[in-house]
């Protein structure tokens, strides 16, 4: 093993991880003082945090409270490196997520002089930098400062290496399931044939589904007292399990059982070498791994007038219209827009199954309003302002062919308008079914929801372009340039609750009812709200419009410039 | 503009910063002529092609295509045109017959049109079989291949063709080639820009050289020839003399050190 081959293509990877995260640099060695930093800043607050720690420890007279704190502190060092595994394990696989489609950039390592073994291990370290080692680095000199008023030195010098070592051994596990991740989703692209669409598709979608739902369930449910009790407990249970022998040697440390402790020693030793072996051979097998191509049609051209085509649509608009849903089906960095309208509707539902403290009624009214209004609008607001940014390097193609800025904004608003509509619909149904509101609440929450959806698509849909930012670096398309995306926000806020203020006394007037008995409002207050709204609604549509025509017109001229 | 001309440039310049692309360029291309435009790189071809399609404004100047200023309907006069890019960017979630199926809506080609000249193009370019692939999986030649068809598909009568061959293989090069040829004689005019130039010499009417933006000969290969005084010399010789590039013998024997 070359180590300065590995340093070198430490830095390399350490580089490609900063280009991915978007920041800007002009050589290719950084200033050593600067990227420690934050390193240096985490073992500094580490080392107060330790004396803060260690100081209250020292001013507890109560005998029994201080042999509590030191029972849960001798807890809390030995399930550090099983924490240390889980949150190495988050943190490393998410590292690998974001590098996923750049691979290109690693490319040429493939036939320069470098072993499998040292760009394995390279790939190792530097997935561990950044936030996992940090958060080691901060932890080790908290313990190791607060030891000393505990009198667990010996203990914490202990825990410094295993908690290291495991560490070590998540960033190895990821870089070995990166390898098989990408080997075996080819394969199963290459199985699926014309199917592979919609297996990358429904995969990322409930990729997403089940991540969020584990994410989601940890943060309403799991306190750090409980993890900390439940991995101290459990780890002893589990001994055949490789990966907490780094927490239980620590464990037996502890306890002075010396025999045991040298017994896990070795084998978490042990089991990390034979890790990183399977990680170089998997490297060796599946490391020059090429994605198979999709085949999705045998070559049978037949011409089709379509749905599009009979709503009036011109063949030029739906062309882009079509092409723009197959973007959305394809292209993976667009299709993460299909988990919004998911999300939203998992998290009330986990929190209702939380048991909330509010009451039923006016949770249910809450979730029918949040379930109909927020996921479609908040769809047509990301998606507007993406759309034609999304067009990334082949917005040349648009410039050079006869688009005209009418059927370009008339396409992409269309787009935008019939998939948040989808939404909406979707999420109706779903808050109907949950909430079972009356008849007129049902109405009044679809119509406001639509209300909103066509002026927010369009408002968006002008920042879009205004904004639009074509660059495609890694990791993902730009789409829509930050300052932009930040207008677009407030200007639809602004938007949504001037559409909405109409009906803002009657819901006014519906939160009081609910403690007492009171109207306000005459009766036909909201019948004549709605059409008011309505009405907000069309006019900022219009003017909106009017401002995306312009705006596409100048993108079309400007072209290149 | 008369109508035998299918472009002209009348004063034409693009400055991008400090550094000139295009400066005040006079040409003019009559309808059914290959013409072809050299140059080294950073000499203005692609500018020049861009400000005929109405990608790139120019700074100062006027461009006509087909008789119609570019500037005044540019929708119009893209339908009217093919466009092959250097280094096309094209839908890469697409399949090859999905992008085409596209381009020909994009251009307004009847469906039944569409699909004669798609099943076409693609038995002659060899994209049998791969047509229904997802682009992103395509060489780059095949990729070639798929803009060629979309800029050809809907019969444009100027075709604006940026290194048009590159990745090609011979087969289909050449069936490219006499296309180009055929297509001539019923009267679409090309302007081609080129580094390979026995592609120039072999295909094109007349020949513009260009150099730091400006145009520095143009004419048939004879009349080229008479002016670089250089008879009997190919196309190679004419162009490294014109443009002051002709002596590399002292460079290729300091690298040989």
């Amino acid at each position: 093993m070359n180590w300065k081959n590995v340093l070198r293509l430490i830095s390399v990877n350490v580089k490609a991880s900063r280009i991915i995260r978007g920041a800007r640099f002009r050589r290719f060695r950084e200033n050593k003082i600067v990227t420690c930093a934050l390193y240096i800043g985490a073992f500094a607050l580490g080392l107060l945090v330790g004396w803060l720690v260690g100081s209250f420890f020292a001013g507890i007279t109560d005998s029994t409270f201080k042999q509590l704190v030191l029972d849960g502190a001798t807890n809390l060092f030995v399930t550090l490196p099983t924490i240390a595994l889980l949150y190495g394990l988050v943190f490393t696989q998410m590292s690998q997520f974001q590098r996923i489609g750049v691979k290109a950039s690693i490319e040429p390592l493939y036939w320069l002089p470098i072993t499998w073994k040292e760009h394995t291990l390279a790939s190792i370290i530097a997935n561990m930098l950044g936030a996992p080692l940090i958060i080691t680095t901060f932890v080790c000199s908290s313990i190791l400062t607060a030891s000393l008023f505990l009198g667990l030195a010996p203990l914490a010098v202990f825990t410094v290496p295993m908690l290291s070592a495991s560490l070590f051994l998540a960033s190895i596990t990821t870089e070995a399931f990166k390898v098989l991740q990408v080997r075996i989703s080819g394969a199963v692209t290459k199985a699926a044939g014309r199917a592979a669409v919609w297996v990358r598709l429904i995969g990322s979608i409930l990729f997403f589904i089940i991540f969020y739902i584990i994410y989601f369930s940890l943060y309403y449910s799991v306190s750090p007292l409980a993890l900390i009790e439940s991995v101290a407990g459990g780890q002893r249970i589990l001994w055949f399990i490789p990966y907490l022998w780094p927490g239980i040697a620590l464990s037996a440390f502890a306890a002075g059982l010396w025999p045991e402790t040298a017994i896990f020693l070795s084998a978490s030793a042990f089991f990390i070498y034979l890790l990183f072996l399977a990680a170089v051979s998997l490297n060796v097998k599946f490391g020059l791994y090429e994605a198979p191509s999709i085949k999705v049609s045998r070559g049978v051209y037949v011409p089709r007038a379509g749905l599009l085509g009979r709503l009036g649509f011109s063949p030029l608009e739906a062309a882009i219209i079509r092409k723009d849903l197959r973007a959305f089906t394809r292209r993976h960095e667009l299709m993460y827009i299909f988990i919004f309208p998911i999300i939203f509707i998992i998290m009330p539902l986990l929190s209702a199954m939380r048991g909330g403290t509010a009451a039923p009624s006016t949770f249910s009214s809450f979730l029918f309003i949040y379930l109909t209004l927020l996921p479609g609008t908040l769809m047509a607001v990301i998606l507007g302002s993406i759309i034609v940014g999304s067009e990334g390097g082949s917005v040349r193609f648009m410039y050079s062919t006869p688009i005209s800025a009418k059927s370009l904004v008339k396409a992409k608003y269309s787009f935008t308008v019939l998939f948040s509509l989808f939404v909406i619909i979707v999420c109706s149904f779903v808050a109907c079914i949950l909430t079972a509101p009356s008849i007129r609440a049902a109405v009044i929450g679809f119509a406001e929801a639509v209300f909103l959806l066509f002026p927010l698509a369009m408002v968006s849909l002008a920042c879009g372009i205004k904004g639009a930012d074509f660059r495609e670096l890694p990791p993902r398309p730009r789409m829509i340039r930050p300052v932009w995306s930040l207008i677009n926000m407030i200007v639809c806020a602004v938007a949504g609750l001037t559409i909405i203020a109409p009906l803002i006394p009657y819901g006014v007037q519906r939160v009081f009812q609910l403690f007492i008995a009171t109207s306000f409002l005459p009766d036909y207050y909201l019948y004549a709200a709605l059409p008011l709204s309505g009405v907000i609604a069309t006019a900022i549509t219009y003017a909106a419009s009017k401002i995306a025509l312009n705006s596409a017109e100048e993108l079309l001229r400007k072209a290149e410039q | 503009m008369t109508s035998s001309l299918a472009v002209k440039l009348s004063s034409v310049s693009k400055r991008y910063g400090d550094v000139t692309a295009v400066d005040y360029l006079d040409l003019e291309v009559k309808r059914g002529e290959i013409f072809g435009l050299l140059g080294p790189n950073g000499s203005g071809k692609s500018t020049t092609l861009k400000m005929i399609l109405g990608l790139v404004k120019p700074d100062s100047g006027f461009v006509n295509v087909l008789g119609v200023n570019v500037e005044d309907d540019p929708v119009g006069v893209k339908r009217k045109m093919g466009y092959v890019p250097e280094s096309p960017r094209i839908y890469e979630f697409l399949t090859g017959l999905e992008f085409l199926d596209f381009t020909g809506d994009v251009y307004g080609v009847a469906p039944e049109e569409k699909k004669k000249r798609i099943e076409e193009f693609v038995r002659a370019l060899d994209l049998e079989g791969r047509e229904g692939d997802i682009i992103s999986s395509y060489s780059e030649g095949m990729k070639q291949k798929v803009v060629i068809i979309s800029a050809l598909m809907h019969k444009p009568e100027l075709l604006l063709l940026d290194e048009p061959l590159s990745g090609l293989d011979p087969k289909s090069a050449r069936i490219v080639k006499d296309l180009l040829r055929g297509l001539a004689l019923q009267g679409v005019t090309t302007i081609m820009s080129t580094h390979i130039l026995e592609i120039a010499q072999a295909m094109c009417d007349r020949i513009a050289i260009m150099y730091g933006g400006r145009l520095l000969a143009l004419g048939t290969m004879n009349e080229l020839r008479q002016k670089a005084k250089m008879p009997e010399s190919g196309l190679e010789d004419i162009f490294l003399k014109l443009t002051g590039t002709g002596d590399v013998k002292p460079i290729v024997e300091a690298l040989m050190k």
